[in-house]
């Protein structure tokens, strides 16, 4: 058992007794973690309310080795979510990171690159930024950190170059976008606009910020939509299976 | 532990259920109740049974209630304008507490937690519309806990209120009576900024 530090984002907490807590966190340094804030319900406490949902902290905690919870010491608050005035779809997509870092992400399995999106896309949110745009983004960033990127102008299986007008087969399963010849006998493909994959494949750079002009017309956000629970509902069941 | 009746075990059990009591004070107040004489334990078994059997939820408010309403709804004395919105009957009992606000109450019973499974169609929001919608009420003060969850359910009902005459308000939050300046954390220093109030 040793003291750590890190940088934390708090995914949930539960109340585990009169005085304590047990906050899932997703570490900078250590991946996500659970562990018990013993004393967090107290109003004196050595956590300055830090341990609330979508708050960025920097914490100490015994890292236990065993299947055993980890045990916060202390927390300091880094930056609460507060979502400008009146701002739902902001608080709502905040929550939905949350649960998206908690499904996608395994305890002790740190992804530096995926804090410091989540970290971004959460202040953004909170700050009022338009949210399917930037929700779109973190799905499809945090995807590609994850070894899941699917692949949007060439074929997932054979790496032939797709031409991108009219529809396009399109398996999440199967790793993305599918040419006609590897298409044939797959289940689990939908044909995808090429505006779709166009969106996708600007949303996901991390090279330039053009995606920050990209205005998503309905018609193509409402497949993107679609396409992105369908990955995510695909792409789950293969982890956990 | 040495050996003990079937009975003790379950008593002891049982009080090892409750918040905040362990094993060791669980057979405390276990031997406790062994000796008590038989009147005593039982006006104990009764005070239990009552609570289950007599105490629900306030029709109008959520509140505990032994009769279809809360004495506080019941109460003549009580300003019929404005309404505060809690989460649990605890905090509502908090605010009694402090002995100064004299309108009524509506109890959540939870707060909005997607991340938890619970919707608002959990809580008792409907109830509260209906009640804004069909009384004399002016001024709904939202006192969920200021937290992340806890402000988001605020901002939910504030919407869903937006198109009833009626205003909304929260409670201040901000710099602990007694605390210093310097101490405290920007959050609560922009908190009190934003909630600044005449004199
Ligand atoms: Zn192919
Ligand atoms: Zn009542």
């Amino acid at each position: 058992m040793s003291s750590e530090k890190a940088s934390a984002l708090v995914l949930r907490t539960i109340d585990f007794s009169e005085t304590s807590l047990v906050v899932w966190l997703f570490t900078r340094e250590f991946g996500k973690i659970s562990a018990l804030a013993k004393g967090a319900r107290r109003l004196k406490n050595p956590f300055e309310s830090a341990l609330d949902v979508l708050t960025l902290c920097r914490i100490v905690f015994l890292h236990k080795s065993s299947e055993a919870l980890d045990l916060v010491t202390e927390a300091k608050l880094l930056r609460r979510f507060r979502p400008t005035r009146q701002n739902l779809a902001g608080l709502y997509a905040g929550y939905y990171v949350a649960e998206l870092l908690g499904d996608l992400t395994d305890e002790n399995d740190p992804h530096p690159e995926l804090f410091d999106l989540a970290d971004e896309t959460l202040a953004a949110l909170a700050a009022g930024e338009v949210v399917p745009r930037r929700l779109a983004r973190f799905e499809l960033i945090a995807l590609r950190f994850l070894g899941h990127a699917p692949a949007l102008d060439q074929c997932a299986e054979c790496g032939m170059k797709i031409d991108l007008t009219g529809r396009i087969a399109f398996g999440g399963i199967h790793g993305g976008a599918l040419c006609r010849g590897c298409r044939q006998g797959k289940s689990s493909v939908v044909s995808v606009s090429a505006g779709v994959l166009r969106t996708m494949a600007q949303l996901a750079d991390l090279e330039t910020q053009a995606w920050r002009r990209i205005e998503i017309d309905a018609q193509i956000l409402g497949e993107l939509r679609k396409q992105e629970a369908k990955n995510n509902r695909e792409i789950l069941p293969q982890r956990l299976g | 532990m040495s050996e003990v009746t079937r009975s003790v075990t379950e008593l002891i059990n049982e009080f090892a259920k409750m918040p905040g009591v362990g094993k060791k004070s669980a057979e405390r107040l276990a031997y406790y109740v062994l000796r008590l004489n038989r009147t005593e334990a039982l006006v104990l078994a009764d005070a239990i049974r009552n609570v289950k059997e007599n105490v629900r939820y306030c029709r109008n408010c959520y509140n505990l209630a032994e009769q279809e309403e809360c004495e506080i709804c019941r109460d003549p004395n009580r300003n019929r304008e404005v309404i505060c919105v809690v989460e649990q009957p605890r905090d509502l009992m908090a605010l009694e507490q402090a002995g100064t606000y004299h309108g009524l109450y509506h109890v959540l019973l939870g707060r909005i937690a997607p991340l938890e499974g619970m919707g608002p169609e959990q809580l008792t929001i409907d109830t509260l519309v209906n009640r804004v919608r069909s009384g004399t009420v002016r001024e709904i003060v939202m006192a969920t806990n200021p937290t992340v969850e806890g402000d988001g359910t605020s901002l939910y009902i504030s919407n869903v209120l937006s198109d009833c005459a009626v205003r909304v308000t929260r409670l201040a939050r901000g710099i602990t009576t007694g605390s210093m300046l310097e101490f405290a954390n920007k959050e609560v220093l922009a908190d009190a900024l934003s909630g600044r109030q005449a004199f």
